[in-house]
């Protein structure tokens, strides 16, 4: 085991080193940090000086080669904007997304795994035809679309929910529920068909005729089977969420690390948003690795192989 | 802890709603709290809460002296700034000529300093006695005391303890708000500073937020959250003025919106047909282009009202505007014929004007409008609008709208033959040196002329007003430059002003500022 975990990290060590190495390499593409960091009355000289004070005048490889020294010693360098260091402020606001994605996320599964459950029993009924077109509605709503239009109706027009921040549990309910319609959705069908798969195998025939009332039947043996998937998908969404919930962030005001790389790619400031990406590459990694070892527990088969 | 610390000041600023708490939703946020590191509308905003300088622009364009009293110079490149005395910073330290002296020099020369397009030319900055600071400039600078608006004034002692980082934590200056807590980029809060120098503000606590999305902005104000809301969208007004919480407040600006063309290629000029000559080096040419466009409704229909129609570089606030010159009427069968007598007539009967070639052959007349899609009001919108008014002059246009980021790195690189930008600065100087003076090699000059113009009457014009002292030979100057570029050359076609939008809701006394700076300070209760 240990051995199995020393595998993983340098992996992953050697994964972020390749990230770190592309993403500076595609930052030099875009062109020059100057256009959006001098303001647009500085002479061509002064431009120059504050591209000195930036180290932005030194070649290509010389700047790669500091930046990877820093890297190694976990420095990833002061925000072109702020002045502040670029990984402080984006795990500054880690937290903040955090809160919002395990609050959309219980949402999803507190909703989405009983919808899923119920769909599977009631297979082929009016009910399971109803939660699949619900769920196709999830899928397909834009989430910029469901977050302005909870504003409308609960902020403006309700005056029950705060608008924008996040300062208080109520803060928390639209933006929540907004990322999770797309996992509710998602987790409701997958759960739907994974619990299918497992109420046809024979194990289940052989409960049901030993005469286990169906309740045991379905909550003691087929719905753990059908969890382990199911916790595979849900914990890589979590993944998806802590990277991608740029748009939410950015409709309800939330001061997460989302929206401060989605500000730091529309002015440039390299250093946010390498250290974002390497946070996320990081995260992306330990979550994989967190479900690998899940997967290893919770299945012997897996252990051995 | 010290999220907690947030989270507890946050809700106590909450609990204050109403009453004597303002708040006000901005469409971005202060990336810096040190006041001489960049040179942004918002940022500087947020800061003008915490830091005064030495003098300011009042509404009308006016400089006003705030920290400073009198200033004069005694020899071109010498000036004698008096500082007002009786002024405490937020620590209840008072401010003497020594901070102002050292604020001074620090914006001009620190490494990172922003602020060098103006105070860039200080040398020297040193207090004389208590009240008194000589500032040495290395070429004349007949507008320093302007320019001073953006040395905001520090306590040195306490920048010296603390250092820049230590600084950002807790800044201090001398203006009518003192700081309590600020998350970067996403809200600072502000108290009442007691012992401020001038008129107290109405309000004793203030929370400037950043809310990127302008619907949610609006929904702010209706829902009473927010109290004023900045750069409400066109579309969003009737439903704000609906409500009966807020009204939409609009000053008309000082950005100028306006379509620049290609003065320095015959051949080769990217946005035309390949190897078509360039029709625009001639001020003919251009002139029938300016009356092709019906700019009074593209201020009603896509604009929605919001700006003011402009006929020239300059706005009425800043000096040097010149209030002999008159919009060229639209005209669109004029303009066509302009087009025709200069030979780029339809010859070959297809509908389109066209453009002889270098080959001798012709071809029709097309032409592809560059424009940004989220830089300015409904910039895309408007490169449509004056894409149909030319295809109708017989002008086969097209629009090519791209981000920002996109756009503005190929407008230097000179790609684009005719396009639309904006141009925003209270400094008339600044404006006429980077936007009308031809380039010059070293690149101190026409940094912004981008499409080469170039009238050797202007430059001499405009650099005597640059080393004019007296106001009102400078403005008579700078409007002769501008007369002479805007009807003669047609440099550049002027579209339109942007107003200056906020929504402001009911009880509060308050309208925006034509240089888009948002002040707290400057709301009342009614």
């Amino acid at each position: 085991m240990l051995r199995y975990l020393l595998v993983r990290t340098a992996q992953t060590v050697f994964a972020v080193f390749v990230v770190a190495t592309l993403i500076f390499l595609g930052l030099q593409l875009t062109g020059d940090p100057m256009e959006n960091l001098a303001p647009p009355d500085m002479s061509a000289a002064q431009v120059e000086e504050l591209r000195k004070a930036y180290g932005l005048d030194r070649p290509v490889y010389v700047q790669y080669l500091r930046f990877m020294g820093h890297l190694a010693q976990g420095d990833l360098g002061i925000s072109f904007l702020s002045g502040e260091p670029a990984l402080r402020l984006i795990l500054q606001r880690f937290p903040t997304t955090l809160k919002l994605v395990l609050a959309a996320l219980f949402i999803a599964v507190f909703l989405g795994l009983p919808m899923g459950v119920g769909a599977a029993i009631r297979a082929d009924t009016l009910t399971d035809r109803t939660l699949r077109f619900l769920s196709v509605l999830g899928i397909s709503a834009p989430t910029f679309w469901i977050g302005i239009m909870l504003i409308l109706i609960f902020s403006v027009n309700l005056g029950w929910l705060p608008s924008s921040g996040l300062s208080s549990w109520k803060h928390y309910l639209m933006p929540a529920f907004t990322l999770s319609l797309y996992r509710i959705a998602l987790f409701l069908r997958m759960v739907r068909s994974t619990m299918l798969d497992v109420l046809n195998q024979d194990y289940i025939r052989t409960a049901r005729a030993k005469g286990l009332a169906e309740r045991v039947v379905v909550y003691k043996h087929a719905l753990r089977n059908a969890l382990i998937p199911f916790i595979t998908v849900a914990g890589l969404q979590f993944g998806h969420l802590m990277a991608g919930a740029v748009v939410t962030e950015k409709i309800f005001a939330i001061p997460g690390m989302n929206r401060l790389a989605l500000d730091a790619l529309y002015s440039d400031d390299r250093p946010v948003i390498i250290a974002f990406i390497i946070v996320v590459a990081v995260l992306f990694a330990v979550v994989n690795l967190v479900v690998d070892l899940f997967y290893a527990i919770i299945d012997p088969r897996v252990r051995y192989a | 802890m010290k999220r907690i610390g947030i989270l507890l000041a946050f809700v106590s600023a909450l609990a204050f709603a109403g009453g004597d708490q303002l708040v006000v939703a901005y469409q971005g946020g202060a990336v810096t709290l040190d006041p001489h590191l960049r040179n942004e509308t918002t940022t500087l905003s947020w800061q003008h809460h915490i830091f005064e300088t030495p003098f300011f622009y009042d509404r009308e364009g006016k400089v006003v002296p705030v920290l400073a009293t009198s200033i004069e110079n005694t020899d071109p490149n010498t000036w004698i700034l008096k500082v007002r005395s009786g002024v405490k910073f937020h620590d209840g330290t008072p401010m003497t000529a020594e901070d102002v002296a050292y604020s001074i020099l620090r914006a001009a020369t620190h490494p990172k300093s922003q602020m060098k397009a103006y105070v860039g030319k200080v040398v020297s900055a040193r207090a004389l006695d208590e009240v008194t600071v000589e500032i040495k400039t290395k070429v004349p600078d007949p507008l320093l005391p302007a320019h001073l608006d953006h040395a905001a004034v520090i306590p040195k002692a306490y920048m010296e303890k603390v250092g820049e980082e230590g600084f950002q934590k807790h800044p201090i200056g001398t203006g009518p708000y003192k700081f309590v807590d600020w998350l970067n980029a996403d809200h600072l809060t502000l108290e009442r500073f007691e012992d401020y120098w001038g008129p107290k503000p109405d309000f004793a606590k203030v929370v400037l937020k950043n809310i990127p999305q302008g619907a949610t902005r609006v929904a702010g104000l209706l829902s009473g959250e927010i109290d004023i809301a900045e750069k409400v969208l066109p579309q969003d007004f009737a439903r704000v003025e609906r409500s009966g919480r807020a009204t939409v407040k609009q000053t008309p600006g000082v950005r100028i919106i306006y379509v620049a063309m290609d003065y320095w290629r015959e051949y080769g000029s990217e946005g035309l047909p390949e190897g078509a000559k360039n029709p625009f080096l001639d001020p003919a040419a251009r002139k029938a282009v300016y009356m092709a466009i019906d700019e009074e409704a593209i201020v009603k229909k896509i604009m929605g009202g919001a700006a003011t129609v402009a006929q020239q570089f300059l706005a009425p606030v800043h000096e040097g505007y010149s209030p002999k010159i008159k919009r060229f009427p639209y005209d669109p069968e004029g303009a066509r014929k302009i087009l025709e007598d200069l030979g780029y007539g339809d010859k070959d009967g297809d509908g389109w004007l066209e453009l002889p070639t270098k080959d001798g052959k012709r071809v029709p007349f097309e032409l592809r409008i560059d424009a940004p899609n989220d830089r300015y009001l409904n910039d895309a919108q408007i490169a449509q609008a004056m894409a149909s008014m030319l295809r109708k002059i017989g002008i086969k246009a097209e629009v090519n709208a791209v981000p920002k980021k996109v756009f503005f790195p190929n407008m230097t690189k000179g790609h684009f033959t005719l396009y639309i930008a904006g141009w925003g600065s209270m400094d008339s100087i600044n404006t006429m040196l980077s936007m009308f003076h031809s380039k010059d090699p070293e690149g101190l000059y026409g940094r912004f002329n981008r499409q080469r113009y170039h009238n050797p009457e202007v430059d001499a014009l405009i650099e005597k007003a640059a080393s004019t002292f007296d106001p009102t030979e400078r403005d008579a100057l700078l409007q002769q430059a501008m007369e002479i570029a805007m009807v003669q050359d047609v440099a550049y076609i002027p579209l339109h002003y942007e107003n200056v939008i906020a929504g402001v809701a009911k009880g509060i006394d308050f309208s925006p500022r034509p240089d888009e700076y948002l002040h707290a300070f400057e709301a009342k209760k009614q």
